[in-house]
């Protein structure tokens, strides 16, 4: 009984990752503040990246393409725009976890770097090229650069709920 | 150098083909997937977009269910920080009854004016608009769009670039129409230009969302200067707004023209979408 239980608790934690990046996409959680214009930042990028990176059973691809299709609904982009963004941000994740032997805060931290690129870099060139719209530059770089900033906060979190609430220390 | 290359394609290949244990998809065939979901959404097919429209209607409605925890804490917030100014508002509102009362005599002795002179010139005027009320069902702000839904669509007669109205002033235009949902495209977004006119020296000049809270004026003439109160009303210059509707106060903030909103983009609930212009052809 005590197993099962325990299974059923394990196998609810698992599931916490994507639904929160589920939820974020679907709900009117904002992580674009009015009043402090400046801070915003993309915590899909964050939970994408950490969960396909240190877990990759936790968060699958197929969830990831499903969240970013919720994405583009709710915020009125062409289909496909935010999962192509989403999917090539797992693509460094999964690239860094093969690519490397061991890997910590800082080596995770940097290679971010390049996943915040080529994730709003896509983001941005299919928004120019296919969507008739105008972008600040200025409001993409902040928010790049806060996602960025904010993300070793993030894998503290992420870290400790892993050991805590599904019971993995090891990758 | 070569083996560097090796490992680093190695690397991707398997990134890209390799499935983990619970991975039901590779990387490669959903990016190939979203490729092609893009360019079917971009061909702007009738099929397509109809499917669409569906899936647009579908998600919005999941979207306000789930939101209504965030939206449980704005209102309790905002209860919170009332009772805790309650007393400062009190005399704030007081003050604002007093110039109101005043403002009313003014308008009274205007509006008697305004009967006077449509009598001389003839005109049936008819100055409400016809509108459809809906309700804001999800308020998402991205650093790409300032825009919020609405619960009303093409089956209430709203149509694109119709011009949506709160508390008797401009909020936005309808950028996205499906079934039973609308997506309004608000006044400080990027991609908002409106033309409108300034009072009281009746300037045309075309306002700019930048995503913040006040859209600025722009091509406002060389000689414009501020008045006392300037306040910034549609100039239907483009044919697609109707003329009149108010819109905000122009203030001077750090040198340049900027426009209060009468409405708060962030405080609406509920919206008007004027479907039908007024009466008043001739007026136009």
């Amino acid at each position: 009984m005590a197993l099962v239980l325990k299974g059923i608790r394990e196998n609810f934690f698992k599931l916490g990752p994507l639904l929160l990046l589920i939820y974020i996409c679907i709900s009117e959680l904002h992580t674009q503040f009015y009043h402090w214009k400046i801070f915003s930042f993309n915590l899909q990028f964050i939970i994408i990246y950490y969960w396909v990176l240190r877990d990759p059973d936790i968060l699958g691809y197929g969830y990831i393409f499903l969240a970013g299709l919720i994405n583009d609904v709710v915020l009125s982009l062409p289909l496909g725009t935010s999962c192509l963004s989403y999917l090539f941000v797992s693509l460094v994740a999964a690239y860094v976890r093969n690519a490397t032997v061991r890997s910590s805060l800082f080596t995770d931290w940097f290679t971010f770097i390049i996943a915040i690129i080529i994730g709003n870099f896509l983001y941005f060139f299919l928004m120019r090229k296919f969507m008739n719209v105008n972008l600040e530059y200025s409001t993409i770089f902040y928010n790049s650069l806060f996602t960025f900033i904010i993300y070793p906060l993030f894998w503290t979190l992420f870290e400790f709920y892993k050991k805590f609430a599904i019971g993995r220390i090891h990758d | 150098m070569s083996t560097s290359r090796d490992d680093f394609g190695i690397a991707i290949r398997s990134a890209l083909l390799q499935r983990g244990a619970k991975q039901k998809f590779s990387l490669f065939v959903l990016i190939l997937l979203s490729l092609f979901i893009f360019g079917l959404d971009i061909s702007k097919l009738k099929p397509v977009e109809m499917l669409r429209s569906l899936l647009n209607d579908g998600i919005y409605r999941i979207s306000a269910i789930s939101s209504s925890p965030i939206r449980l804490t704005g209102v309790l917030k905002d209860s919170f920080i009332e009772h805790f100014f309650v007393y400062k508002e009190n005399k704030k509102l007081k003050v604002e009854i007093e110039n109101l009362r005043n403002k009313e005599l003014n308008t009274l002795y205007l509006e008697a004016e305004n009967k006077k002179l449509q009598q001389v010139f003839e005109l049936d005027k008819k100055s409400d608009f016809e509108t459809v009320t809906s309700k804001v069902i999800i308020d998402k702000n991205s650093p790409y769009l300032n825009s919020v839904i609405i619960n009303k669509g093409s089956n209430s007669g709203i149509e694109l670039g119709m011009p949506v109205i709160n508390e008797g002033s401009l909020i936005g235009r309808i950028v996205e129409v499906n079934f039973i949902s609308s997506r309004i495209l608000l006044l400080n977004d990027l991609n908002s230009r409106i033309p409108v006119i300034v009072s009281p020296t009746g300037a045309q000049a075309i306002l700019s969302g930048g995503g913040e809270k006040e859209p600025k004026l722009d091509y406002l003439p060389d000689n414009f200067e501020m008045a006392e109160e300037n306040l910034v009303f549609t100039s239907g210059k483009d044919g697609v707004f109707y003329p009149g509707i108010s819109v905000g106060k122009a203030i001077l903030k750090n040198e340049k023209v900027v426009t209060q909103l009468f409405s708060d983009p962030t405080q609406i609930v509920y919206v008007s979408v004027i479907i039908d212009q007024p009466s008043d052809l001739e007026a136009r």
